[in-house]
């Protein structure tokens, strides 16, 4: 399943309550850079004036006031740069705190059916990858933007006060600046994207490269990845030559209408300046307005370029905002730890059944195993027992009350589903161990370590429970993660359990410590056991087949055996093996 | 434009990160040059824009439309034309430039991983590697993308303090020092701004992992709680990096000022300076437009060259971290590799001979399936790998293992990974098409391709990809799940059809019945080639024509299953603890989901009953 993004209208509701919410502080961020562009503007402007003066004779003390002014203005200028470009880049910082404290918590209130059909790599992609690439759009490109817009359109106004009859001259450039540009931003996101995808492809071989380097040496594959990198590298090339192909028109574009202003500005000026309509002081500024007002504009380009680039990732973090829940809290309290399934169907796509009206009454307290062909729907099964799916036809319930009605936290005291997949957070063991049971005390923690055989290496360690661990920290062995895993459950104590083949991946090294750890777990509670193995069956106290979606037989092992039907063949067939 | 990359990024020295540099530069020397030339054209025509400015004031502007006006201005838009083009090239040269040192580099990288072998992963961190394709060999590329730039903006420079000079001794002196000790003061600010820079950019790096680490936990978050501590300390970090970024806002705002401050306080003086002369005649109005426009022009070489100093000093740091990889030495037997390389004297040992470990007393016969069984899986695999010199844990056992009598070490590891292939047990498998991936040493035909397939019972694979065998694996084939992946390596490790085959547990990740049947099918399929199965399974040993079991690193037994089940007392009871262990069993009689005694526990697998819907494949 494909996590959402978000649509035009959806981006632009967002990107526009952003700013809104913001109101205050870019109103204050624009006010100063305003204020500092006007500024900015004082140095042409007295040049003019001192050229005509020059011209018509004038004093030392004209030049030394007109020179203090300029002074004056640098100062103020600066001292307004300084205010409004720290007030800009806080905002920037602000608001991308926000939008990411946002994204993590809309993500880790994801509906449980959709993270587990989801999958991570595409949530892992949103949290790094967009999230960096919208970074520099926030924190810089949106305050850049309000800059650059701000100080061109002063620096013409100042033009049209000083001679607006020369100032017209100044648009001549405008048509092809803005053909160009438009030319280009229509294509240019596209470019860059495909460079990143490049360089992200050329990372993933070198990762590959240097994981497998042992799988490489053993099978001769150098020559296969030197091709591969090679590979890489020439779609990046490509990438690369093809965003330089806009840009090879672009830059003559835009660098053409920069200079026929000034050029239309000098020509048109001392036509002007004949019929006496300007001074070659006026001529002067706005020429020197031409020459200065090349830099916001190019700067501009630039980051509209980054910010269409932002946008395709923004898109992508505040789509999975329109993901909708999965289920609605209800009233009801379960009255017992009685778990039934009434007639469940489920189809991942609609008019496909996976299961076809599943009946399944666990009785409190038993091991139930779970057999039949890969692709019958076992895990399926295992996950509407467990509350992750709500069912689209039947219902299951605890103590009455269907588990998709209860809120989350309580589902959790209930019933917990044990897959083969661990993950060490980075953090301390005791951080790892404390989110199943946030009041637990350390003493606590350790008699669920203790359960599952783990309080001897945990306590062994320098730091014991507060051993950092996960990236950065100390790598646990597959079967110390598994068995941190195993101490979240007895923390957590749900009274059923639904384990998917929990360690059928394991080293069988692994997974003969792991036994003894897993059976702790599973003392005192009610078991559903997903498994491949016979022996599992063998030693349940009821065995259900399922295949095509239907349970075919259920009973005690003995019975089934005896009733001489499909998992009686099986079972011969094995023995006689 | 040459296309890139070339065939051969070429030897670089190794010695130091300067000597790189210097290697890289004399590679794509023309481009160098040709870079720096259009720097300085494109420098000379922005600096002539306030010169022919300054003329027009002069001479053009007051008299109308003249011919003089006429002609500053088509020189205006010469120069100005001048400036476009060598814009424009000088870009394409300076990403070329840029390009050709990356990529070089970035090739040299992806090269010499390709041939170490372990030692890279032994030797440094994944992510450091990857790091420097990543950002450290685009860091050596942006020392060429500005060095063109740079030597075009000092060429101005020096020209235009001079025109300055020639027009007044004051402000030519003003310029050539007063302008670099404004740049001496905003390098000293720029210091501290890196820092904290620094400290941003690693709360920042810190706050990514937790995001990813929190989104990769995220299954477990939400089915055993907890969420609220992880988003709790995402934000903690969040604000964090937030409150290091205002700190550099701070300094960077600063900086922002003074770099205001400073070219505008030169700018006020030559103006004042100018104007002064200006009225006494000393120089034209249009002179002082030129002395501004230079004044305003001067900052932008000061720019590029405090640019250029930070980018080499990171490009050195950059090529440091480049160098820590591509010393690594190659402990790999890559094919491409020639005796002479390894100087090894290129002994042969003839074909279909016996496999002989001194170490552990283990003789492999040619033409034989043996499987090697002990207590301890780790001390098989760790004979099954020195049969094959894999690893650079073994390289010293080279002479203590001997094909047809030879010892290793005379073959030469090239030849040894030509002839015994080993294929361990935790499958590695790489991006790219099914078929490639299978058939890595490119002659198996379609036909032979599918019976290989079969052999590790991987139909199963070729079904879940839309286009089958010419499906797309993804990374670290992450889309299948692990059984998938551990039957798509061994038919990959068939394909490759050597002499000696050794297989490290290559059945411990699927159910017991398709182990059963990939038991039978390998045996077939590699009957009368010498082959070695590290297995303790019951299934797969009563297939192999011999069965050798060791224990404390010395072969103690060799037969068939059966022979040793029922053979000598000693051996027997050895053999039997290992192969007819159970699982222990709990006393409550909890299931024991992972015995080891592999049993056909899943009959119903029919081969190709497969209506399931793929996303259930990914969980489990």
């Amino acid at each position: 399943m494909k996590l959402p993004i978000a649509d035009g209208p959806m981006l632009r509701e967002h990107t526009g309550r952003l700013l809104r919410t913001n109101r205050r502080g870019l109103g204050k961020v624009l006010a100063l850079h305003t204020l500092a562009a006007t500024t900015g503007l004082a140095g042409p402007w007295l040049l003019g004036r001192m050229v005509d003066a020059v011209a018509q004779g004038t004093t030392t003390t004209f030049v030394d006031q007109a020179v203090l002014l300029l002074v004056v203005a640098v100062l103020a200028q600066t001292v307004l740069i300084r205010y409004a470009q720290r007030a800009a880049m806080i905002l920037g910082e602000t608001v991308f705190a926000t939008l990411r404290e946002q994204f993590i918590g809309t993500v880790t209130r994801l509906p449980l059916s959709t993270v587990e059909r989801a999958g991570t790599g595409d949530l892992v992609g949103r949290t790094t990858n967009d999230i960096d690439r919208v970074q520099h759009s926030v924190r810089f490109g949106v305050p850049r933007v309000l800059v650059t817009t701000a100080t061109i359109v002063l620096t013409l106004v100042a033009a049209f006060v000083v001679n607006a009859a020369v100032a017209v001259a100044m648009l001549v450039g405008v048509p092809l600046l803005l053909a160009t540009t438009l030319w280009y931003l229509r294509r240019a996101p596209a470019g860059y994207l495909r460079e990143s995808a490049a360089y992200a492809t050329l990372n993933g071989t070198i990762t590959e490269s240097v994981e497998g380097a042992r799988t490489i040496d053993a099978l001769g594959l150098g020559p296969r990845r030197r091709a591969r990198v090679d590979d890489d590298l020439r779609e990046a090339f490509a990438a690369e030559s093809y965003t330089l192909r806009l840009r090879t028109v672009l830059f003559p574009g835009v660098d053409l209408s920069f200079i026929l202003p000034i050029i239309a500005v000098v020509a048109w000026g001392a036509y002007l300046i004949s019929t006496g309509g300007a001074t070659i002081g006026a001529v002067t500024t706005i020429a020197l307005y031409a020459l200065q007002i090349i830099h916001p504009i190019g700067e501009l380009i630039f980051w509209l370029d980054e910010i269409q680039v932002g946008a395709t990732s923004l898109a992508r973090i505040i789509g999975v905002d329109s993901v909708r829940p999965d289920r609605e809290t209800r009233e009801g309290i379960p009255s017992d730890e009685h778990v039934v399934a009434q007639d469940v169907r489920y189809a991942y796509r609609e008019g496909h059944d996976v299961l076809h009206g599943i009946g399944l009454d666990l009785r409190v307290g038993e091991r139930l195993a779970v057999v039949g062909p890969s692709g019958a729907g076992k895990s399926t099964l295992g996950r509407m027992l467990a509350g992750i799916h709500p069912p689209t036809g039947g219902r299951v319930t605890v103590g009455e009350v269907p588990l998709i009605d209860l809120p989350l936290e309580e589902l959790r005291g209930h019933v917990a589903l044990v897959t083969q997949e661990h993950h060490v957070f980075v953090g301390t063991i005791e951080q790892n161990l404390r989110l199943a049971k946030i009041s637990a005390d350390d003493e606590e923690l350790l008699r669920a370590l203790e359960a599952v055989d783990a309080k001897e290496w945990v306590t062994a360690l320098p730091d014991g429970l507060m051993t950092a661990v996960g990236s950065g920290g100390l790598t646990l062995t597959p079967a110390q993660a598994q068995q941190v895993a195993l101490a979240r459950l007895v923390l957590l104590d749900p009274h059923t359990l639904v384990l998917d083949e929990a360690t059928s991946l394991l080293d069988p090294r692994a997974a003969r410590h792991l036994e003894r750890s897993l059976s702790a777990v599973l003392e005192g509670r009610t078991v559903v056991a997903i498994a491949h193995r016979l022996q599992t069956a063998h030693d349940a106290d009821r065995v259900a087949v399922v295949d095509g979606g239907r349970i075919t037989e259920i009973g005690p092992h003995d019975e089934l055996v005896a009733a001489g039907g499909g998992y009686a063949d099986l079972w011969h067939s094995w023995q006689h093996d | 434009m040459r296309p890139l990359p070339s065939a051969h990024p070429g030897t670089p020295p190794l010695t130091s990160a300067p000597a790189y540099l210097w290697w890289v530069a004399r590679r794509q020397g023309r481009l160098v040059l040709g870079g720096a030339a259009v720097g300085v054209v494109a420098a000379v025509s922005q600096a002539a824009m306030p010169f022919l400015l300054g003329r027009l004031v002069d001479t053009g502007l007051s008299d109308g439309l003249s011919r003089s006006l006429l002609v500053g201005c088509l020189l205006l838009l010469a120069v100005g034309l001048v400036q476009v083009v060598a814009n424009v090239v000088g870009h394409r040269l300076e990403v070329e430039n840029w390009l050709r040192a990356a990529f070089r580099t970035s090739q040299l990288v992806g090269h010499h991983v390709s041939r170490t072998g372990d030692a890279v992963t032994a030797e440094l961190p994944t992510g450091e590697v990857v790091a420097t394709v990543a950002s450290d060999s685009l860091r050596v590329g942006e020392v060429f993308f500005v060095a063109a730039r740079f030597i075009g903006g000092v060429v101005a420079y020096v020209m235009v303090a001079f025109l300055l000079l020639n027009s007044s001794v004051t402000l030519g002196v003003a310029v050539l020092v007063g302008l670099p000790a404004v740049a001496a003061v905003l390098a000293l600010l720029v210091r501290p701004l890196q820092r904290r820079q620094s400290v941003q950019r690693e709360a920042a790096g810190r706050l990514t992992t937790l995001g990813a680490d929190t989104v990769s936990g995220l299954r477990i978050l939400r089915g055993i709680g907890g969420e609220e501590v992880f988003t709790a300390r995402y934000r903690e970090q969040s604000q964090a990096v937030r409150r290091a970024g205002v700190r550099v806002a701070h300094t960077q705002s600063l900086l922002d000022a003074m770099q205001t401050l400073l070219p505008g306080l030169f700018l006020a003086a030559v103006v004042w300076f100018g104007a002064r002369l200006a009225i006494t005649g000393e120089i034209t109005p249009g002179q002082l437009v030129t002395f501004y426009g230079y004044a305003a022009f001067l900052t932008e070489p000061l720019t590029a060259a405090t640019q250029a100093v930070q980018v080499m000093t990171r490009a050195l740091v950059g090529v440091k971290k480049i160098l820590r990889v591509l010393r690594v030495p190659v402990t790999g037997g890559d094919p491409e590799n020639l005796p002479s390389d390894e100087g090894v004297r290129g002994s042969t040992a003839s074909a279909g001979a016996d496999l002989v470990d001194i170490t552990s007393g283990l003789v492999l016969h040619a033409g034989r399936v043996t499987a090697l069984v002990s207590a301890d899986p780790d001390e098989t695999a760790r004979i099954a790998t020195r049969v094959g010199l894999l690893g650079r844990e073994h390289l010293q056992d080279a002479p203590r293992v001997t094909l047809g009598g030879v010892p290793l070490d005379e073959l030469g590891l090239a030849e040894v990974r030509r002839r015994i292939v080993v294929a361990e047990s935790t499958p590695q498998l790489f991006t790219g098409v099914l078929r490639d991936e299978l058939d890595v040493r490119d002659h198996a035909r379609g036909e032979v391709l599918m019976r290989a397939l079969a052999t590790a019972d991987a139909g199963d694979v070729l079904d879940s990809l839309p286009d089958g065998l010419d499906g797309l694996v993804a990374e670290k084939g992450r889309s299948f799940s692990g059984g998938q992946r551990q039957r798509v390596a061994l038919a990959r490790a068939l394909l490759t059809e050597p002499e000696v085959l050794v297989l490290v547990e290559p059945t411990s990740a699927v159910d017991a019945h398709t182990e059963a049947r990939i038991a039978q099918r390998l045996a077939q399929a590699r009957s009368g080639r010498t082959t070695v199965i590290v297995s303790a399974s019951p299934l797969v040993l009563d297939r192999v024509d011999d069965v050798v079991l060791v224990a404390d690193g010395v072969v103690q037994g060799r037969g068939t299953h059966r022979e040793l089940l029922d053979g000598d007392a000693r051996v027997a009871a050895l053999y039997r603890a290992v192969v007819s262990r159970t699982g222990p069993q709990t006393s409550n009689g909890a299931p024991a989901t992972g015995t080891v005694i592999p049993r056909p526990a899943t009959p119903f697998t029919h081969e190709h009953h497969r209506e399931e819907d793929p996303r259930e494949a990914a969980h489990r």
